[in-house]
């Protein structure tokens, strides 16, 4: 714990939502002109492209677009810079970036096949991830 | 001293060959002179027509882009329905494709195909 807390310092709240709007660009930047050395440490260039990795990066920040309040959108940023400084520190496992960031959501099992219909929610749940 | 010396000599060989062997040669001077510019880094500069062909494959090549939509002068958010975060996106997609940073400032300007053109063609450091 105090490993993330010396990498990351609070910055002063943002002032108004514009401030607020233009560090979530900044994090976004920053975010994705680490993508190549996160693909080269944790070996994701056969799972997954740049292009594909700053897609979800644009998707997790869009999971909030409705915020408005300023502080939280600070607070969302200060967990999203956190993330980042893990996965940068090498905290994280091959696995966890191929759970949470390259198959995503919607888990390795799809049900496309006309067996998968009868299979019940709990199992489907089950196969689906574990990160939410 | 030695080095200059050696540095001298090593300038003077093609001179020489040249006003050896005349007209003859004078062509693959020519040729010489304009390809093999040795410790320049502003050799390999992009013609506008590359720099307007990768920027409009990046842009097609965006998940959320229609590519019949993209022509040289189309409005990331205005023509393409594209947000704000998805103009970065693309800033940042631009920036890995012609090897750049963009600065923070500039990058927030680029809205449209034809500011990103226009920028990157004149970046002395586009490749």
């Amino acid at each position: 714990m105090s490993f993330t807390l010396r990498s990351v310092k609070v910055p002063p709240n943002s002032v108004n939502l514009e401030e607020a709007r233009s560090r979530v660009f900044d994090f976004f930047r920053s975010a994705c002109r680490s993508i190549p050395s996160i693909i080269d440490i944790y070996n994701l260039d056969e799972v997954v492209t740049k292009s594909q990795l700053r897609s979800t990066i644009a998707a997790e920040i869009r999971k909030n677009c409705h915020v408005t309040n300023p502080k939280v959108i600070d607070m969302l940023l200060f967990k999203g810079m956190e993330e980042l400084n893990n996965i940068l520190e090498h905290a994280k496992q091959r696995h966890h970036m191929i759970g949470q960031y390259v198959v995503g959501h919607h888990g390795l099992v799809q049900d496309l096949d006309s067996k998968d219909q009868g299979l019940s929610d709990f199992l489907k749940n089950f196969y689906k991830s574990n990160y939410f | 001293m030695a080095l200059r010396t050696a540095i001298l000599r090593h300038i003077r060989v093609p001179v020489q060959t040249l006003t050896l062997t005349g007209p003859k040669q004078h062509e693959q001077w020519s040729v010489c002179g304009s390809s093999l510019r040795f410790m320049s880094s502003h050799d390999d500069h992009l013609t506008k027509e590359e720099v307007i062909d990768r920027v409009l494959s990046v842009v097609k090549c965006f998940p959320k882009v229609d590519p019949s939509q993209v022509t040289p002068d189309v409005h990331f958010q205005k023509d393409l329905g594209l947000d704000s975060l998805d103009n970065v996106e693309i800033v940042m997609a631009l920036e890995e494709e012609f090897k750049l940073e963009i600065p923070d400032k500039e990058a927030d300007k680029i809205d449209s195909c034809n500011l990103a053109i226009e920028y990157i063609s004149h970046h002395p450091m586009a490749s």
